[in-house]
């Protein structure tokens, strides 16, 4: 079990060997792809094991995975796969149109894969002082993706990035202090006393006072990086701005990352504060980025940015079932946190292939996308309305989870507030693709670009699009025994 | 775990070094030179220090001696003569114009934090007469001090000096607050700070150098 959490952190890392042996975009590309592939694998391999086993904990406590962090490494190996699949088109065509040097290619994948090692390595510790370290570092790591092109606004779009998520991440790192302190009560003395599972055990002497504000603060904190009301600033900047795999990666990996570190915060908080205090700040927050992102979708404009608002609805639903808890509410939360990473890695991977295609990444100036290039106009679409929360795919059946919970949970006016606002999400998003995909295809004097080499390249670029898709497909008709039970345990874990 | 009492020498130091650090936070939201900026953080950088070699003799901890020396090797030292040298000097920064609110409005609120931040931690909190009772209030003060700097400065490296006093903050929080954080924690806390303010150094360079082209650009549209 330890060597597979150690193959799970150190295979993304091939990519970064290749770049830094000198291979190009192609080769670069499908190394990492291989590298996440491995770590899908063992990522499984360890969720199938765990069922029958405890959880793995070892090096003082500085490894510990159980069910909650091996379903989220399963989200994040995932996820890696398909963007480093379609990082290997997408930068290759980059190259080709003089758009990025040599030097940028071999940037973009010796950051790529520290950055999916970092967050997977993150989710693979109990302690929350280390927890912290690997966050913070991959921010750094994923700051140099998104400031990759060079140019003034994707400069000034990484800065914001960097400062305000660092901000954010020391601010959870007062937060960490603080429950710390709130164990003073055990005389911690070994690094043992420092990890989560040991402070939820011993939950019940932690000092509520200072346990109260620690929680608050780590919800802000960790949730500048999830990407929550108000502190959701540097997001669409961040997302519009990176090449689109990364922003696959930011959106679908980066983010579910922050609400894990959220959610084991949340398991202690809920064993000793009871339910009450640790509802009202998810709520909040949850609703706060719900209305944010549903209000900010109604504007038209960049469509990545559009995209990036709808990721911050979309935490913002992934809080709300977490404070509305139950068995239910977090099954809810966790499905959604899978669903929404594959939607949205799909979105972000079919509009790469749509900026390349059209040269733009204004809504506006895009159209006829399902006469003019079938496949990622058709995938573009179904991962819309997939996001949206239409049957038959897998967001549709988490919503209802998360709603039903919120009945189940008592007054159901926070249930009806999340029907309305989702009502007026899917308006404001379906407003801005439909006229994209549908309408009529582009005009003759502006024929568009052919960015790929050969046909291997368009093959590479459907590739990822039809695996999400199918993925989603499945979930939303059937979930797999397997993830049934992990959700199961998962949802016991966090109380 | 144990805490300093308030009235023992090491106490009385360590509650001194976290007034100086406070201060020092209120020079550099109130200063609008970018030399001072880097220099009143260095200086805090310096008093941190000594309050870790308090705390380590205190505790008579290696680990907190080792922290204590890297304090001021790294902070105290190294990052600020590499601000002053790539960023200050190569890019020519005098002085600072980009506010949000006037110097007077950010003094004020900074004064109202720290008042807030003594509500906060202080009534039932912490335990009467530790020095953790005197000296979280101030941590608390000096981060939220580091956040109103980002948040009214608009300059990158104001911004920047900002988010390095907001650590100061945690940090000085951190030694009263919980000393036997594990070693290899605080280590790789150094690394994040060092490879932060390294790729944001980079990025500020970038970004001045773009904007400067980008002005040009403008001033050459206005004459042809």
């Amino acid at each position: 079990m330890t060597a597979l959490a150690i193959i799970i952190v150190l295979a993304p890392l091939a990519g970064l060997g290749a770049a830094l042996a000198g291979a190009g975009a192609r080769t670069a590309g499908v190394i990492s792809a291989a590298g996440a592939a491995a770590a899908l694998g063992c990522a499984i391999a360890m969720l199938a094991r765990l069922d029958a086993r405890p959880p793995l904990s070892g090096l003082d406590g500085f490894l510990y995975v159980d069910s909650l962090s091996g379903f989220f490494l399963l989200t994040v190996a995932g996820v890696t796969l398909l963007a480093a699949l379609g990082s290997v088109p997408y930068i290759a065509a980059q190259e080709d149109a003089g758009e990025l040097s040599r030097f940028q290619v071999r940037l973009y994948f010796s950051f790529f894969s520290p950055f999916a090692a970092l967050m997977l390595a993150s989710l693979e510790t109990g302690n929350l002082g280390l927890l912290f370290v690997l966050v913070e570092a991959s921010t750094l790591a994923s700051a140099a993706l998104v400031g990759l092109e060079g140019r003034a606004r994707s400069l000034e779009a990484a800065w914001k990035y960097v400062i305000i998520s660092s901000l954010g991440v020391t601010i959870a790192l007062a937060g960490t202090l603080f429950l710390f302190y709130s164990a003073s009560a055990l005389h911690p003395a070994s690094n043992l006393a420092l990890t989560w599972p040991y402070l939820l055990a011993h939950a019940h002497a932690l000092a509520p006072q200072s346990l109260r504000l620690a929680f608050l603060l780590a919800v802000v904190g960790y949730g500048t990086k999830v990407g929550l009301a108000p502190m959701h600033t540097w997001l669409p900047d961040a997302h519009a701005e990176a090449p689109s795999p990364a922003s696959a990666m930011l959106s679908a990996a980066l983010l579910n990352t922050g609400m894990y570190a959220i959610i084991r915060f949340l398991a202690i908080a809920h064993a000793r504060l009871g339910e009450t205090y640790p509802r009202a700040v998810l709520l909040s927050f949850g609703f706060a980025s719900i209305v944010i992102g549903a209000l900010f979708m109604v504007r038209k404009g960049n469509f990545k940015r559009l995209f990036a608002y709808s990721s911050v609805e979309h935490m913002g639903i992934i809080a709300v079932a977490l404070g509305f808890g139950g068995v239910l509410g977090l099954y809810g939360a966790l499905l959604q946190v899978l669903n929404h990473a594959l939607a949205k890695t799909v979105l972000f991977l079919s509009s790469g292939d749509v900026s390349l295609r059209y040269r733009t990444r204004e809504a506006a100036k895009v159209s006829g996308l399902l006469s003019a290039v079938p496949l990622t106009g058709g995938a573009l679409l179904l991962a819309a309305f997939a996001v949206l929360g239409s049957p038959p795919f897998g967001v549709f059946l988490s919503e209802l989870t998360i709603v039903r919970a919120g009945f189940a949970g008592g007054s159901p006016v926070f249930p009806l507030l999340l029907l309305a606002l989702l009502g007026v999400a899917f308006f404001a998003f379906a407003r801005t693709i439909t006229p994209m995909v549908t309408g009529p295809p582009p005009r003759p004097e502006g024929p568009l670009a052919q960015p790929y080499r050969d046909r291997t390249a368009v093959v590479v670029t459907a590739a990822p699009l039809i695996l999400g898709l199918a993925a989603l497909l499945v979930l939303g008709l059937w979930i797999p025994a397997g993830l049934d039970t992990v959700l199961r345990h998962c949802a016991a874990v966090i109380g | 775990m144990q805490s300093l009492s308030a009235s023992t020498t090491a106490g009385v130091l360590l509650d001194l070094s976290g007034a100086l650090i406070l201060l020092l936070a209120f020079a550099c939201l109130a200063s609008k030179l970018f030399n001072r900026y880097v220099a009143y953080y260095g200086a805090q950088s310096v008093v941190l220090a000594f309050a870790a070699g308090t705390s380590a003799a205190a505790f008579h901890s290696a680990e907190l001696w080792i922290l204590a020396g890297l304090t001021l090797a790294i902070k105290g030292i190294a990052i600020p003569l590499a601000a002053r040298r790539v960023l200050v000097t190569r890019l020519k920064l005098k002085r600072d114009a980009a506010m949000s609110t006037g110097l007077s409005t950010s003094l004020v609120a900074g004064g109202a934090l720290t008042a807030f931040a003594y509500l906060v931690t202080r009534p039932a909190l912490l335990p009467h007469g530790t020095v953790a009772a005197a000296v979280v209030p101030l941590s608390t003060a000096v981060i939220l001090l580091g956040a109103l700097t980002m948040v009214v400065r608009r300059h990158t490296v104001a911004q920047l000096i900002g988010w390095l006093i907001v650590e100061n903050g945690v940090f000085l929080g951190a030694i009263t607050l919980v000393a036997t954080f594990p070693f290899i924690v605080e280590a790789g806390i150094f690394l994040d700070i060092v490879a932060g303010v390294l790729i944001m150094i980079v990025f500020v360079s970038g970004l001045t150098r773009e904007l400067a082209q980008a002005s040009a650009a403008e001033l050459r549209e206005l004459r042809g």
